[in-house]
Order: C-alpha cells, then sequence, then structure tokens
C-alpha cells in the first residue's frame, strides 16, 4: 500500500517547508516527512517549562529573503530589535541600524566611522543579497543555450550593479569581499565591544575566527537584507501556516530510511517504519552527505561522493536556554534595551581568543554570547512573571576532548551563566529551568551535518558555485528528480528560505519528471 | 655631491630594484640606484659575520626568480649558479620522520612507511598543485588587470585572464576557485590521513605570512613556494652557489655593466616633489640628485609615510597605505657549526639532510604556534625551516664545518612582555630566549645541536626591519591575502607600479605579484616605466 504525490520534500524545517509551500502553491500535491514530531527543524518553539515557551535553536530573523515571503505568502509580524554591545565597564553601546551610542543615549566616539562602515557594509551585502535569490551561475555551459544565457544574463546584471556601485566603492568591495573582519573593524573602529559585536556576528555559527580571511563575507551575508535583527511575534510558525495553507500535506514522528531509485530516477522514499512512499520528484533538506547517502552512493560518481563526504560542517554554536523566575537586573540598560539583542563580546580580540581553544577541540573560558530576552517583546511566551532568556554560545566543539559528559555539561552550562551574570547581576538566582544545547544535540535533533547551522561551513572555497561541492552547486542533486533544497545548497543556512525556495522554483523550471 | 642629473633613480639595492635598473639602464636610461647599506642585496644577500662562515642571512634559497629573466640578463655569466637540492625531512619527537625525497619511487616507499593510503592521496595532491602552478605562472610576469578600468590595456589583461580561466573547464575552475580561497590545513586534511605527512606539506603554506594553516587563502601561500623551478625543474629548489648574495652580485654586475651607476652607504630621506612631480631624491648624508622617473623599491609603507612629504598625496591613498598589512611574523638563526651534527634517527649520509629540515608534526601544532603569534609571543612550539647548505656549497663554510640557516615561524614584530606589545621588547634578553626555545626543538632532531655551535645570529623581525628596511621584518614587503593580491596590491587603483605622483614608481615586492627572490615586480614595473617614457619597445616581452 503506497501513497503517491508530485513532490516528496524530506524534512520539515524551514527551508524544506518553504520548498514544499512554494509548489503547493503551483498546485503540486507535496508531501513533507519529518522525523520528529514537531516541525520547523531549527526553527522550532518548543515549551522551556510548563507556561514558558521560547525559541529551542535560531532565535532571531535578520535575513528572510523577501523573494521567499512573495513566493510562500508568507506573514510575519517581525519586531525589530537593537543591538546592545555589552561591556564589563559598564558603558553598553546601543546599535540601531547605522546609529551607534552609548545606552545611556550618550554620543559614541566610534558613531561616525561605524555608520560609514556598515552603510558601506549593508551596501556591498545588497549585492550578495540579490544572488541568493537565483542559484549561483554556472561555470559550465557557457553560451550553450538558452537556460546558461539567463545565468549569464544574471551575472552581467551583478557586474552592472557592481559597476553601478562607482569605481571607488568597486575597488573596496574587491578588496574587502574575501578578507578578514578583524582587520576590516580595527581599521576604522577601536577595539571594544562595538568591533567585538561585529566580530561575533561575523563569525557566530563559524568554525572560523575573526581574523580568518573570509569573515567579512560572513558578516555581509547576514546583512543581505539589511541586517536588522528582528522577533517574529508568536514565533517561528509562519513557515508551517504557509505550508499547511499552501495544503501540502505534513507527515511528523517518522524519517525517511531511503529514497528509491529506479533507472536513475527517484521514484518516492521508503520511511523509517516501512511505508513507501511514490513521488516523481524528492527535494532533501537534509546535508548534502546524508541525502547523498539516503539514495545510495552508488548512484554518484565517486568524486562527487568523496567531496560530499570532506564538505566541513563542524558546529561550533551551542544553545543555552533558561527560564527565569523575573526579568533579571541589568544595570544601565532601558527596558527596550532589555529586550534587545545581547551581545556578549568585549573586543574582537576576545572574539579571536574564544575561538582558538575550539581548534583543539575544548570550550572557551570566555565564550561569545548573544542573548535575546524574547518574551520582553512578546508577553504572550510566559505565565506568571516569568521570563526566558534564550543564548547562543561561540565558540562550543561538536566533539569536545573527552566527549559531552554530564560534567563538561553543566560545566558550560555554568560558564556561560557566569558570563551573563557579569552583566546581569544575580541571574543565577532566577533561573528555574534550564536547557542545554549543544552542537553534537541539535545535530542529532535536527540532522544539522555537525550541529552546524549553515549545514557545512560558509567559506570562500564552499560558497556560491562550489556549494555545496564543485558541479552540484544548482540544487539538481545527481540522480533525475531529486533536489538538494536545505542550507548547505546555495546560498547557505540562517532563517532565510533562500535554498528552498530556489531548489523548488529550480525543480519547476526543469520539470517534474513524469 | 649633490645636483648630478639622471634619467632615472631607484631607492634600494635589493633584487628588484636591481633588475629593474638592469632593464632601464639596458633600454638606454642614465640611471642610479642608491642604497643605505654599505652592500648591495636587500634581503638578497651573503654576509660574513663570524671569520670563515658565509650566511645568506636573510633569504635562504633560490626557486622563484624566474629564469626568464635569468636567462635575458644573462646572470650565469656573472657567476649565478643554482645548485638544486634533495629533498627534506620532518622528524618527530619518537625518533622517526618523514623525509621527502626527490627519487618518485623512494617518495612513494617513504609515504607508504607512514600511510599506505596516502601514497595515492599524493598522486592526487600534487596533481592538482602542479595543475594550479601552471595556471599562475603565465601571470607573473604580467601586470595585474584593473577590473574596475575600462583601459585597452586593463580589458586586454582581463581577456587574458578569463580566456586562461575558460581554458580551465568548468569543473577545474570550480576546482581553482576552492583552492586558491582555502586553508592549506583543509586541504591537506582532505588529501592526506598522516599528521606528520601533513605537517611537512604545510610549512609551505605559512611561510613568512601572518596566518595559520587554517587560515583561508593559505593553499594559496602554498603555490608560492611551488611555482619556481631550478633550470626549468618546476617546483625545485636550490642553493645560489655563494649564497643568495650571488644573486645580487650578478644583478648588480650586470646593471653596472649596462651602464648602471651604484651608490651605497647612504639611505633616502625624502623623496623631492615639485607639483605633483617627482624631481629627484633627497639622501640622510645630505646629496641630492635629479630625475623625472624615481622608483621605490622599499615596501609601500616605508616609501609613503616615512621619505614622502604627506601633503603631496591624497588623503585617501595615505589612509590606504596605513591599513596594508605588513606583519612581521618570523626570524631567521645562522648558525656556524664545528662540524656536522648528528641526526640520530636518519641513516648515515642520507640525501634528505640536503634539503629542508623540520621539526613540526601536526597541524594543530603548527595552529598553535600560530595561535601564540596572535597573542605577541613567538610560538612555544615554533616551525622552522632549517638548511646546512654548505653540505652542498663547500664555499660557505671552513673545510669539515658547517653553515646552518633557520627559518623560525612564528615571531611578532610587536612582542609582548608583560602584557605591552613593542618592537622595543626584542633586546639581547628576548633574543636569546627565542634562540633557546628554537635550539630545545631543534634537539628532537639533532641531541648535540647546542654542542656543535660555535657563533649564532639571532636575527628578529625588528632587526630584518632594521638592517633590511622591511616594515616589522615582514619578507614579502606585505602580506600575500587576496586584499592584497592582484589588482589590489599594493593599494587598489595602484596595482600597475604607479602612485599618485608623477614619474614615482613601485619596483618592489609590495606591488604585484609579491614577495619572495622572484624578480618579477622589478621587470613588471621596468616594463611600465619605459612603456610609459615611450620606450616600451627596449623591454623584452617574456612568453607567456
Amino acid at each position: 500500500m503506497s501513497d503517491s504525490f508530485d513532490v516528496i520534500v524530506i524534512g520539515a524545517g524551514h527551508n524544506g517547508l518553504t520548498a514544499a509551500t512554494v509548489l503547493a502553491r503551483k498546485g503540486k500535491r507535496v508531501c513533507v516527512v519529518e522525523k520528529t514530531a514537531q516541525p520547523g527543524g531549527m526553527a522550532r518553539m518548543v515549551d522551556y517549562a510548563q507556561g514558558a515557551r521560547g525559541p529551542e535553536i535560531a532565535h532571531l530573523l535578520y535575513n528572510l529573503s523577501p523573494a521567499v515571503a512573495k513566493d510562500t505568502g508568507l506573514t510575519v509580524d517581525a519586531r525589530r530589535l537593537p543591538t546592545i554591545a555589552l561591556s564589563p565597564d559598564g558603558r553598553h553601546a546601543e546599535l540601531r541600524g547605522d546609529s551607534l551610542r552609548h545606552a545611556d543615549g550618550e554620543a559614541h566616539p566610534d558613531a561616525a566611522a561605524y555608520a560609514e562602515l556598515r552603510a558601506r557594509l549593508v551596501r556591498f551585502a545588497g549585492l550578495l543579497g540579490q544572488m541568493s535569490d537565483a542559484p549561483p551561475p554556472s561555470l559550465a555551459e557557457g553560451l550553450a543555450n538558452l537556460a546558461s544565457l539567463r545565468d549569464l544574463g544574471g551575472l552581467a546584471k551583478l557586474g552592472l550593479n557592481l559597476k553601478r556601485l562607482g569605481k571607488e566603492d568597486m575597488r573596496e568591495f574587491l578588496r574587502i569581499v574575501l578578507s578578514n573582519a578583524y582587520d576590516l573593524l580595527l581599521d576604522d573602529l577601536s577595539d571594544g565591544p562595538v568591533a567585538g559585536a561585529l566580530a561575533a556576528d561575523a563569525v557566530r555559527g563559524a568554525f572560523s575566527g575573526p581574523r580568518a580571511p573570509g569573515s567579512v563575507f560572513t558578516l555581509m551575508y547576514r546583512m543581505g537584507q539589511g541586517g536588522e535583527s528582528a522577533w517574529p511575534m508568536g514565533g517561528f510558525g509562519a513557515f508551517e501556516k504557509a505550508a499547511a495553507d499552501a495544503g501540502a500535506v505534513l507527515r511528523c514522528g517518522t524519517g525517511v530510511a531511503s529514497v528509491s531509485v529506479e533507472d536513475d530516477r527517484v521514484r518516492g522514499v521508503t520511511l523509517e517504519d516501512g511505508t513507501e512512499l511514490r513521488a516523481r520528484a524528492v527535494l532533501s533538506s537534509l546535508g548534502a552527505a546524508t541525502t547523498m547517502r539516503l539514495a545510495g552512493p552508488a548512484h554518484f560518481d565517486i568524486e562527487a561522493t568523496r567531496r560530499l563526504r570532506k564538505m566541513r560542517a563542524k558546529g561550533t554554536a551551542a544553545k543555552l536556554n533558561l527560564v527565569l523566575s523575573e526579568a533579571p537586573d541589568m544595570p544601565g540598560l532601558s527596558d527596550a534595551q532589555k529586550a534587545g539583542r545581547l551581545i556578549v563580546a568585549p573586543s574582537a580580540t576576545y572574539v579571536e581568543s574564544a575561538f582558538n581553544p575550539v581548534k583543539y577541540g575544548r570550550v572557551s573560558d570566555a565564550p561569545v554570547i548573544e542573548a535575546v530576552l524574547p518574551s520582553l517583546t512578546d508577553p504572550s511566551l510566559c505565565r506568571d512573571g516569568r521570563q526566558v532568556l534564550s543564548a547562543i554560545v561561540s565558540y562550543v566543539p561538536f566533539d569536545p576532548e573527552g566527549g559531552w559528559t554530564e560534567e563538561a555539561r553543566a560545566d558550560l552550562a555554568r560558564k556561560v551563566i557566569g558570563t551573563l551574570e557579569t552583566y546581569m547581576p544575580g541571574l543565577s538566582g532566577r533561573v528555574t529551568g534550564q536547557t542545554l544545547l549543544t552542537p553534537d544535540d541539535i545535530a542529532a535533533s535536527t540532522g544539522a551535518p555537525g550541529g552546524h547551522w549553515h549545514h557545512g561551513e560558509l567559506s570562500i572555497d564552499q560558497v556560491l558555485t562550489v556549494r555545496p561541492v564543485n558541479g552540484m552547486s544548482r540544487y539538481a542533486f545527481g540522480i533525475g528528480g531529486y533536489y538538494l533544497c536545505g542550507a548547505s545548497a546555495h546560498p547557505g543556512g540562517d532563517i532565510t528560505g533562500s535554498p528552498g525556495r530556489n531548489a523548488a522554483r529550480r525543480l519547476l523550471e526543469e520539470g517534474i519528471p513524469s | 655631491m649633490s645636483g648630478a642629473k639622471y634619467d632615472a633613480i631607484i631607492v634600494g639595492a635589493g633584487h628588484n630594484g636591481l633588475t629593474a635598473g638592469c632593464y632601464l639602464a639596458k633600454a638606454g636610461l642614465k640611471t642610479l640606484i642608491v642604497e643605505k647599506n654599505d652592500w648591495i642585496g636587500g634581503a638578497a644577500v651573503s654576509r660574513s659575520l663570524h671569520d670563515g662562515w658565509t650566511y645568506s642571512n636573510c633569504s635562504y634559497v633560490c626557486s622563484l626568480l624566474r629564469r626568464e629573466i635569468v636567462r635575458d640578463l644573462e646572470l650565469p655569466r656573472f657567476g649565478l649558479q643554482v645548485i638544486p637540492y634533495e629533498g627534506g625531512a620532518t622528524f618527530t619527537r619518537d625518533n622517526d620522520y618523514f623525509a621527502y625525497m626527490s627519487d618518485h619511487n623512494a617518495l612513494l616507499r617513504e609515504i607508504a612507511r607512514h600511510s599506505p593510503r596516502d601514497v595515492d592521496s599524493y598522486a592526487r595532491f600534487s596533481q592538482t598543485v602542479m595543475r594550479q602552478c601552471r595556471f599562475i605562472r603565465p601571470f607573473l610576469l604580467r601586470g595585474a588587470p584593473d577590473p574596475t578600468s575600462l583601459h585597452p590595456r586593463d580589458l586586454g589583461e582581463l581577456a587574458f585572464l578569463v580566456k586562461k580561466a575558460h581554458g580551465l573547464g568548468a569543473k577545474e575552475l570550480g576546482e581553482t576557485i576552492r583552492f586558491w580561497t582555502m586553508s592549506i590545513g583543509d586541504f591537506l586534511d582532505e588529501h592526506f590521513e598522516s599528521d606528520l605527512i601533513k605537517a611537512h606539506l604545510a610549512g609551505s603554506g605559512i611561510i613568512g605570512t601572518g596566518l595559520g594553516v587554517y587560515s583561508p587563502g593559505t593553499a594559496y601561500v602554498l603555490l608560492h613556494h611551488y611555482m619556481g623551478d631550478v633550470d626549468g625543474a618546476i617546483g625545485a629548489w636550490g642553493f645560489a652557489r655563494g649564497g643568495m648574495g650571488a644573486i645580487s652580485k650578478a644583478l648588480g654586475m650586470a646593471f653596472e655593466e649596462a651602464g648602471g651607476e651604484i651608490r651605497k652607504g647612504s639611505g633616502i630621506d625624502s623623496f623631492r616633489i615639485r607639483d605633483g612631480k617627482v624631481v629627484g631624491v633627497a639622501l640622510e648624508n645630505g646629496d641630492t640628485y635629479d630625475a623625472p622617473i624615481v622608483a621605490s623599491n622599499m615596501d609601500v609603507k616605508r616609501t609613503f609615510l616615512q621619505h614622502v612629504d604627506p601633503v603631496e598625496v591624497p588623503d585617501d591613498f595615505t589612509r590606504a597605505v596605513e591599513r596594508f598589512k605588513i606583519r612581521g611574523s618570523s626570524a631567521k638563526l645562522n648558525i656556524a657549526l664545528d662540524g656536522m651534527p648528528e641526526f640520530p634517527a636518519a641513516p648515515k649520509g642520507a640525501p634528505f639532510l640536503r634539503g629542508d629540515l623540520h621539526c613540526s608534526t601536526s597541524l594543530a601544532e603548527l595552529e598553535r604556534g600560530y595561535d601564540d603569534w596572535k597573542d605577541g609571543k613567538w610560538s612555544a612550539e615554533p616551525y622552522f625551516d632549517m638548511l646546512i647548505p654548505s653540505q652542498i656549497d663547500p664555499t660557505m663554510a671552513p673545510p669539515g664545518k658547517h653553515m646552518m640557516t633557520v627559518f623560525v615561524q612564528y615571531a611578532p614584530y610587536d612582542l609582548d612582555v608583560d602584557g605591552t606589545r613593542s618592537g622595543r621588547n626584542w633586546n639581547a634578553t628576548t633574543r636569546a630566549a627565542l634562540a633557546d626555545c628554537v635550539y630545545d626543538k631543534m634537539e628532537q632532531a639533532m641531541p648535540d645541536i647546542r654542542q656543535r655551535i660555535v657563533h649564532a645570529e639571532v636575527r628578529t623581525p625588528l632587526d630584518i626591519e632594521n638592517e633590511v628596511g622591511l616594515t616589522e621584518g615582514n619578507i614579502f614587503q606585505g602580506e600575500l591575502t587576496f586584499d592584497q593580491l592582484l589588482f589590489n596590491r599594493p593599494v587598489p587603483g595602484y596595482s600597475d607600479y604607479t602612485t599618485p605622483i608623477e614619474g614615482l614608481f613601485m619596483v618592489g615586492s609590495s606591488s604585484h605579484p609579491g614577495g619572495g627572490v622572484m624578480a618579477a615586480p622589478g621587470a613588471n614595473a621596468a616594463r611600465e616605466i619605459l612603456r610609459r617614457a615611450g620606450k616600451g619597445r627596449e623591454m623584452p616581452r617574456f612568453a607567456a
């Protein structure tokens, strides 16, 4: 007994849901298969405790592509949050768009330099943002056919936009695009919490320090849509709702065991419980190597399987979710600032030093933290005056020396709460519940390779035309009707929906095989 | 002596200044080279700092020197002989080694001794590296196109690049993009399983740079050490007989034979500029010379921040020069030995002992060395590239004695002592402590090394800066990162060896294609200078 669909999407993360929505809105019969009981992947809301709800992994929106919203009918009530660069001496800084000032409202000496630098980066990031709405340009076909001409047209448009920046800007873009964030920031800013916050943004989630060439690219990547971070009211349920509204069938609780292939065509999937689902196309939002294994390596050439296995994906971000009996004290911050995106990265040098230990499988004693208390913006999340605090912690190794023992986990949580306590005196006394997710836990619960939120390092040698691997960058994945639609495809991770949308459109363009 | 008039003056008699000088003089320009030291050669020198021993006390091996230039300037006629050396080795703490041998079959057996799997990987590795070398070599003796320019020459160079890139085919182009942007550590991890083999091959990716083995872009730096040749043997390295000074000596003789003049012993005080045009130079000893063309072989920071009045250049340009990254990351030990040290692990007289010797045994160890450097300290476990050239070239030491050259990475310029970072922290005490740290590690290979030493010259980044004039002692006159390569080198918009000051040119390795004893920047700059002087035909066009 088997059900039959036009398309099966593996994984109900936001990219899988986006792909399903785009296809269902075009009238395709789509089924999304999700291994866990709840859809959402990394953009999932959970109960931290009874009556205290919060984001499980990803906790802010900053890179959602308008093209995705348009193609999916997604509606998100996103509230912009200021970024607060916390300083151990209490002189916190507030960053809102291009404006920078001290948290107490006083002028910041780096304000002018920051405004100029950020405006420049956002301008350049816009170029990258444009590129994220289409498959990366193909190097293969030259002028051979119409489709590749269209690609070249896209490249020409990019070139034109680059030219349109003007000679000075174009020179600057070409100078910095492959360079490192540390030098770029410190060429203009003094090395304090503001440079620290930007350096931390450049490398959050990455297996890379701000001194590594390529970190300017990742900094720009997160500014592709302007770089403002926002809290989606009610959480991240919009993707699921859009998919349901479009008529996609969602099937949670059983994962895919294998993808069936006959005559170099996908024919459907077999679930872990033995159920067979037939389909003419299959999109996978899992990691690239897992996607290959589900269909079986025999269907790929040797070079491709080798490369897919070697794709670098070592997550470095852990998550600590706290339930607090009441809002913590944060001396020096107004209520609006307390609800902002709080960054613990007192300097760019601090960020680089925090990266050092992870290279050798150890956790830094001085972690970099991005914390937010969404319940201050969205009171519906908690009852009884409690608050939730969601913290992304860098750098945390996927496979630490000695493994993730209970002791290692407790030690990490203690370090994070201890570090936050510098800025939130008395915090530990208000913690009534805590959940720690190491990169290893994140890998286990979402299937993300290495627990990496980009499903693969977003380094220059793994982006655009060589993402996930050379020769497979345009979503079609080796076998007729098989597509990659997750973060390991172009343009990469974050809550963008772009890989899902682009992959779905690519399938529609190439036509669902009959 | 003042007021003497020349057609062209070059500041700095390093190998690039000399090379540019040769081409200008051969084209008929009355050319003067001024040099602050009492000797010529910059960082390509042979010096006798201990009785009977000759040190190549800065640069120490030869491979990148473009053979087109060697032939065109007939350097062998002026005594230049480059003798290739065989192999090299990395010694472990437990009395073993990995040897790199020039005999292919011997090398494969040696790799198999450490990892049979890595034998196959090595074939893949060398294929990729050689392919990338072949791709890049034609670009070394050409200008870097300015992608923002619509000038026919820039478009022509861009077209050449596109044509070459397109010729690779889509797959190879993708591979090239990856290779140019990835780290040497990731590149090696992708190929090999043996830590020791990886560590041996990784050194070339970091030598001279302020980057770690896992910093993206270091796979490219590897090419800077593979794209050379000795007499056409691509990737081979050799010793200049008589030390690296033999290269400078030959270039100096070629220059003087072509009618050029060299004045040693006084450095430049300032470039003399009138109405935005260069008119000559003023030396520290008070002499002044006139010329409508002046070329600086100093790095871009030293040229513009120390010897040009800032009012003469646009603020943007000065700003760009200030942010140009020239970081001291290496030190050098030159050692006179009273005999050949013992290598208990190696077979006696093994040919690989004549090559480059190392003691760093894993990528993590190399990366930790970089972490130390970022903190302003020399690596607790330093990487070094160590050679005993007197085994091949007996002119370097008295009979039975030996000369050893040790390139040490990483050593910061602004050394941290008690929380204060400054070049001034380099003094007799810190210098001796650095040497001790290196000797400790050398004992891994040569337990008797300390007993063999009769004299040692320890050169910190500060010493290299003071003597040679390289800012921070950076051997490449500027980091080889993408933001400072090709059309970005040294300043976007000025990759064609020109400067905002009319008649003032850059001929050193701050300019494209960068550092190493390559002579390409000097030759490329000379071409640009002659073209602008209406003498473009006098310059040979090297085959691409």
